[in-house]
């Protein structure tokens, strides 16, 4: 899906790329997206919902929920990324923490879905007890539950925690500048259950261009 | 030996459907033409209602009863029982074997032709069944072919084929009566269920699934309470109904004592579909419009579907279509999430944010609304976007992608009257 332009995947990897970054969101467990306002933790997110969206190898794909406690999702940019927006539901819970919650709790409990993302951005405080719940809602299924907010809460028992970094914006022409081209982020992992690395660590860094669909 | 009656209606066509009610019972076998005639399997009936000419009566008489006007002909054909209808007396009986003397006079329009057969008898200047008749069959084929000699044996009343039978669509409808009156939901919904069952029994016994119900709740007093669902997918299981009916009840219980149940389902034909192998699973109808009608109920309907990008230039023009799956997309070859470029997402400030934009020099420089604020750095733009000048509400919109001092990328959009900030770039 992304393209990395400065890839410095973990050692002991044997795939470099934001491809195994995509794929390292286990089934059946909680996982987070954090990051502040331009750091691209939800073009990463697209990157995903296309990736599942257009996976298998006959009709269609994997079933992504979106549960949107903002209602930001913009279709445009999800087009654009590559997913299909057939395969995508799409709950806008118009600011309600509560309720983005709520659904984001029976979505996880359907099963078939292969991912559902609860995406809070500012909404919060999340109670801890929130996250505990939707952890045991997708324990021992195949889905892979999202949730992206600005910052990391201590105590979730989220399986990976993905960070995103905001590095610089791409601007195309000199003084005076023509254009946006999109933008550079860092995604580090900094909590990883499942991944053991060969130094021993569960950390590691991505450099991504995300560019600007016109 | 073959006997068909055939009952021509007179009046309007809408009484179709009571026409066929009016031939079904009076025999198993109802041929529909869908026209102003049905055809009726008459053989066999002499026990029941006594010879033909009181068949005949006896059809006229029910069909007026039911209000409608209709004509009788019985004969060893349908052509034969047509003509009888159409110029007999009104119940006319043609004796066996007599078939084709009835038809003798009866004009060549009674047949169905193609047009190329009706213009070469009409040129050969025939004008009646007789006529076509008798004709040499050998002569007949050579010019005609096969359509010829088949219109020939129809002239001639020999028409073998046997009745396409049409059966009434059946009702799935169940109703329960409460011989004591149900005052909480529990065992209202355990009714329901039972009801459910018998219909959800009954759909699958005929390959069908239901893509609507609905049901009666009738209280004491004789009011009654009734309500509808229309499930995300079509459903045979009953347990996945019964879990729907709770819901809607639950949100809408009945006022009253209930003293009877009625539950109906419009039956479809649930297409088949067959899961890959290799592709990835998706969510059972059953649990499917279970969890859809709880999102509903907590988000409401207009807020939950799949995102449809909207035939339109306008920012942010997009819909919610209905969610179903699986996906009816089918991949091209090569096509897949990983070919794609890395997309810079825009999330979207739903409504707008209105914002104070400072301007130096025609360009934004700082910038201050409820969800942002701070110096712009950097920004390009204007981006001018208009359209639907045609209708009464056109909109035009300058749009400047810029960066604040603290980082963030957003969107500002000017509409020709105020600022807003339109998404952030993320």
């Amino acid at each position: 899906m992304g393209v990395p332009i400065e890839s410095s995947p973990p050692p002991g990897w044997e795939r470099e790329g934001i491809d195994s970054l995509l794929g390292m969101f286990p089934p059946g467990r909680l996982s987070e997206i954090v990051g502040p306002r331009s750091s691209g933790a939800s073009s990463l997110l697209l990157a995903l919902i296309a990736r599942i969206t257009t996976s298998g190898s006959g009709e269609g794909g994997g079933q992504v929920a979106f549960v949107d406690g903002m209602d930001a999702l913009d279709p445009a940019s999800t087009a654009a990324a590559g997913a299909d927006l057939s395969a995508l539901l799409w709950v806008r819970c118009g600011g309600r923490l509560r309720v983005a919650l709520s659904a984001a709790d029976l979505l996880a409990r359907c099963p078939g879905f292969a991912l559902v993302v609860l995406d809070l951005d500012e909404l919060g405080p999340v109670p801890a007890s929130a996250y505990i719940r939707l952890q045991r809602a997708v324990e021992g299924t195949q889905t892979t539950l999202i949730v992206r907010s600005e910052r990391h809460r201590e105590g979730t028992p989220a399986s990976l925690v993905l960070a995103t970094r905001r590095l610089a914006p791409q601007w195309m022409g000199l003084r005076p500048l023509t254009r946006l081209a999109g933008l550079r982020s860092e995604i580090s992992i900094t909590r990883s259950r499942f991944h053991a690395f060969s130094d021993g660590g569960s950390t590691g860094s991505w450099t991504l261009d995300w560019l600007l669909s016109q | 030996m073959m006997r068909i009656a055939c009952l021509l209606m007179t009046n309007e066509l809408a009484a179709h459907a009571t026409l066929l009610q009016v031939a079904l019972a009076h025999s198993p076998r109802v041929e529909d033409t869908g026209g102003d005639c049905v055809y009726l399997d008459a053989a066999g009936l002499r026990s029941l209602f006594g010879d033909d000419a009181t068949l005949a009566h006896r059809l006229r008489d029910a069909a007026a009863a039911a209000g409608l006007a209709v004509r009788i002909g019985i004969a060893a054909s349908r052509i034969g029982a047509q003509a009888a209808a159409r110029f007999g007396s009104g119940a006319t009986v043609v004796e066996p074997g007599g078939d084709g003397a009835a038809l003798a006079t009866a004009p060549l329009s009674l047949l169905t032709l193609s047009e190329a057969l009706a213009t070469r008898l009409s040129r050969w200047g025939l004008r009646t069944l007789g006529e076509l008749a008798a004709l040499p069959t050998a002569g007949l084929f050579e010019r005609a072919g096969a359509e010829g000699v088949q219109a020939q044996r129809l002239a001639r009343g020999e028409d073998p084929r046997p009745l396409a039978s049409w059966r009434p669509e059946p009702a799935f409808e169940e109703s329960v009566e409460c011989e004591w009156g149900l005052e909480t939901l529990d065992p209202v919904v355990e009714r329901l269920g039972e009801l459910a069952a018998r219909l959800c029994g009954r759909l699958g016994a005929r390959g069908l699934a239901a893509d609507g119900f609905e049901w009666i709740c009738r209280l004491a007093g004789g009011r009654a309470h009734e309500g509808a669902l229309t499930p995300a997918v079509p459903l045979t299981e009953a347990t996945a109904v019964t879990g729907l009916l709770r819901l809607a009840l639950e949100a809408r219980p009945p006022r009253g004592i209930v003293e009877g149940l009625t539950l109906r389902a419009r039956p479809t034909r649930a297409a088949p579909a067959q899961e890959s192998l290799t592709d990835p699973s998706r969510p059972s109808p059953r649990f499917l419009a279970a969890t859809m009608n709880r999102l509903v109920a907590l988000v409401g309907s207009d807020r939950i579907g799949a995102p449809a990008l909207l035939d339109s230039h306008r920012p942010d023009a997009v819909g919610l279509g209905a969610y179903a799956s699986p996906s009816p997309h089918r991949k091209e070859p090569g096509e897949s999430g990983s070919g794609n470029a890395p997309v810079l997402a825009l999330r979207r400030l739903r409504p707008p944010a209105p914002a104070a934009v400072t301007l130096a020099s025609g360009r934004p420089v700082a910038m201050r609304s409820s969800r942002l604020a701070g110096r712009i750095v950097a920004g390009v733009g204007p981006w001018r976007s208009s359209g639907e000048w045609w209708t009464p509400q056109p909109w035009l919109q300058d749009e400047w992608d810029v960066e604040l001092a603290d980082g963030t990328l957003c969107r500002l959009a000017h509409d020709g009257s105020a600022w807003h900030i339109a998404g952030i770039y993320d």
